[in-house]
């Protein structure tokens, strides 16, 4: 994809209401970038696709020439995103897959952009372990060595098979293997945390917040002291844990600053994800010129906590269109937290238009890992990144300490109906593994149609 | 290779003058907390100040407080200028001749030890004297300006990058002995830089305000000394980050509000 570096810019689309591809148009009004375009049936659709056109214009400088996969899957047919998995088109290799074992859950959210619950809803699946596994193999097929899995649902505790499953991935070679979970198995059942840490599994625990009401309006249920108790029951164990926030606006925007503020002192926590409620699947009413992206949520947290974080703290992530991702690792002693962007000037390493010489390649390998849809934080290999980049800018040995743990924070834009843009899902490095094997990428599996097709035809056969 | 944090005790500011301020310069701590840029902006800014006080190809300069010579290797690399550098720190001016080496630069540069206000130099010397980051921290500076105008010949330049600051609006603590080595605590604004020059028989005074290259530089600083107080032993050394990252950040706020920022001047005499 070529770096964009002007506006308006051209891309394509879909109408959220009726599905069709349109031509679309990424525009600037009032400082903001505007993702505008024209349904025959439905008329004019516009939603906010970033929430600052400076900052937009200054991500751009983090387009990075994608890697291939060792293997495209699907031929170029009807054009994008109509010819999911990784099509001839696609300008990126899969740096995160993610396997939904189930649709089943414990608990019914009133957002959850996967549309899974308790009850046993007529196209619901389940996969096995034969399948997760081909699944696997397929991944490893057209990644050759690919960097991190996600196991996810529905609630993929609470398949039968989790273990072994997690298990899989792990024994084909996958660094960094990921368990999503609501984290209420975590809290009930004592020896689940200690079977995650025997594997080397990280878990990516959904973390809102602490008020009732965001519980409530995000997860129909007070979950706090079940998230506690999971917490304290992987700390007990060994095991990693990046908290997931969804954010929305109105419910938990308030409450970003708290809950990094929780993270760094608990000491299971690596990492925190904040992603912008996703308008698919089961959500709340929104204005889809109103909601949050990566800017509010930077914005909002850097407001809450001012002392620690300013906006320039967080980078965009090259590996994917840059307005997707943006990231930073902290560096946290129990009382101070440095941004590492402070101590690194990541923009002579990262900054792919600007025509300067790389100072160090090592440091720009080690950060371009640190900053990809396939890091988290506190795992063996960030420490060691972290470290290559310690030493290669000149920092003491002995903020390795500090530096081990590498708290890692994210902003991460989903797209959905209303906000799909075919110039970033191009890019797309978060890939939905289907158990024909194909990579779907997230965005378009979510937004697309996928999902619902690929819910369909696991549904109608029961396995 | 292993890196321990450095000794902060250099960071000890309270004794004063000029001697104290090679010192601190040249010293580990300094170093580390500048990482490897000694003056705001870096070359780009050496550039841009060679270019407003239009040094030209294989002019005689004269770099006043060279530090380990990276403003007089750059002018001798890129210019083919031929520059001496003298600075009072004897352990600044060793690195800057083994840099000269280092560099096959030792025919066109030479650096000595020496002190600004008393230059032993002969009068009308260089076609240019240069003095990045220098002259606010020279007690006499009229005298330091008597010295580079005296050395340059009548038709030369004068090329000054420097911290200007309103220093009636800086905080008691930024206009202390400690903030004096600092930069701060005696520069002055970028119209009272001009005038003294003007006074010297200086004319054409240009100006140029680079103040957010200052902010990103005592931005850089205030994060490395956070992570000193994070690392340093507790007691003495951790007190030394503290009392450094205090000033750093009323640095910031200085910045901030205008009271304090960054500019290059550079002067010329029609010749008489």
């Amino acid at each position: 994809m070529a770096a964009r570096d002007s506006l308006p810019a051209a891309t394509r689309s879909i109408c959220p209401h009726c599905g069709i591809g349109l031509d679309a148009q990424l525009i600037d009004r009032g400082g903001r970038v505007i993702l505008r375009r024209e349904c025959p049936e439905h008329g004019s659709i516009e939603a906010l696709a970033y929430g600052d056109t400076a900052r937009w214009f200054d991500a751009q400088r983090y387009e990075r020439p994608g890697g291939a996969p060792v293997l495209r899957q699907t031929a170029t047919d009807r054009g994008c995103p109509s010819d999911c998995g990784i099509c001839p088109e696609h300008a990126q290799h899969t740096c995160l897959g993610i396997i939904e074992v189930n649709t089943g859950c414990n608990l019914d959210c009133p957002v959850c952009f996967a549309d899974s619950g308790t009850g046993h809803q007529p196209d619901g699946y389940s996969l096995t372990l034969a399948q997760v596994e081909s699944m696997l193999d397929a991944f490893v097929a057209a990644e050759g060595q690919p960097e991190a899995v996600q196991l996810s649902g529905g609630e993929p505790s609470i398949h039968p098979e989790i273990l072994d499953m997690l298990g899989a991935a792990k024994a084909r070679g996958i660094p960094l293997v990921m368990l999503n979970t609501n984290g209420i198995r975590l809290a009930r059942d004592p020896r689940f945390a200690p079977a995650l840490a025997a594997l080397g599994i990280h878990v990516y625990l959904q973390f809102d917040g602490f008020d009732d009401a965001t519980h409530l309006a995000i997860r129909g249920r007070r979950l706090q002291e079940i998230k506690q108790r999971a917490l304290d029951r992987c700390a007990a164990a060994g095991v990693g844990v990046s908290l997931a926030a969804a954010v929305e606006r109105d419910i938990n925007e308030h409450e970003l600053g708290a809950i990094v503020r929780f993270g760094v002192e608990h000491p299971a926590v690596n990492g925190v994800f904040f992603q912008p409620v996703t308008h698919t699947g089961r959500h709340p009413a929104f204005d889809p010129l109103d909601r949050l992206t990566n800017v509010e949520v930077i914005r909002a947290l850097c407001e809450q906590l001012p002392e620690w974080f300013r906006e320039d703290d967080f980078v965009a992530v090259p590996c994917c269109s840059p307005t997707c991702r943006s990231a930073t690792y902290a560096l946290y002693d129990g009382e101070d937290l440095v941004p590492l962007p402070r101590l690194v000037d990541i923009d002579r390493y990262l900054g792919f238009v600007t025509n300067r010489a790389v100072p160090d390649l090592d440091v720009a390998e080690a950060l371009s890992g640190l900053f990809s849809a396939s890091a988290a934080g506190g795992t063996e290999r960030t420490a060691g990144r972290l470290e290559c980049v310690a030493c290669g800018v000149g920092l003491p040995d002995e903020l390795r300490q500090v530096a081990a743990r590498g708290f890692m924070i994210v902003a991460q834009d989903f797209q959905d109906e209303w906000t799909l843009d075919v110039g970033k899902l191009r890019k797309c490095c978060v890939g939905e593994i289907v158990p024909d094997g194909r990579i779907i990428p997230f965005c378009a599996y979510n937004a697309a149609g996928y999902r619902a097709q690929i819910r369909a035809e696991l549904g109608a056969v029961k396995t | 290779m292993t890196r321990s944090l450095p000794d902060l005790s250099p960071l000890d500011l309270e004794t004063d003058p000029k001697g104290c301020c090679a010192r601190l310069y040249e010293s580990d701590a300094v170093r580390w907390l500048l990482d490897g840029e000694l003056h705001p902006g870096g070359d780009r800014l050496t550039h841009r100040l060679a270019g407003l006080a239009g040094i030209e190809r294989g002019q005689r300069v004269l770099d006043i407080a060279c530090g380990s010579g990276a403003t007089a290797l750059l002018l001798a690399r890129e210019l083919e200028c031929e520059v001496v550098g003298v600075d009072l720190g004897t352990r600044a001016i060793e690195q800057a001749v083994a840099a000269a080496s280092a560099a096959a630069l030792e025919g066109r540069v030479r650096f000595v030890v020496g002190d600004a206000e008393e230059l032993r130099f002969a009068d009308a010397g260089f076609d240019v004297a240069l003095s990045e980051c220098s002259l606010c921290t020279f007690p006499d500076k009229r005298r330091a300006i008597a010295e580079m105008t005296r050395v340059v010949r009548p038709a030369g330049t004068v090329a000054i990058a420097d911290v200007t600051a309103d220093l009636n609006a800086l905080p008691a603590q930024l206009r202390s002995a400690a903030a004096r080595v600092a930069c701060v605590a005696d520069a002055r604004s970028a119209d009272e830089y001009a005038s003294l020059l003007r006074d010297a028989g200086w004319e054409n005074v240009a100006i140029e305000t680079h103040d957010d290259d200052l902010q990103g530089m005592v931005d850089r600083v205030e994060a490395r000394l956070r992570v000193a107080r994070m690392l340093a032993p507790p007691g003495e050394q951790r007190d030394r980050a503290a009392e450094a990252l205090l000033l750093a950040r009323m640095a910031l706020d200085a910045i901030v509000r205008g009271d304090l920022g960054y500019a290059l001047i550079a002067a010329r005499r029609t010749g008489c």
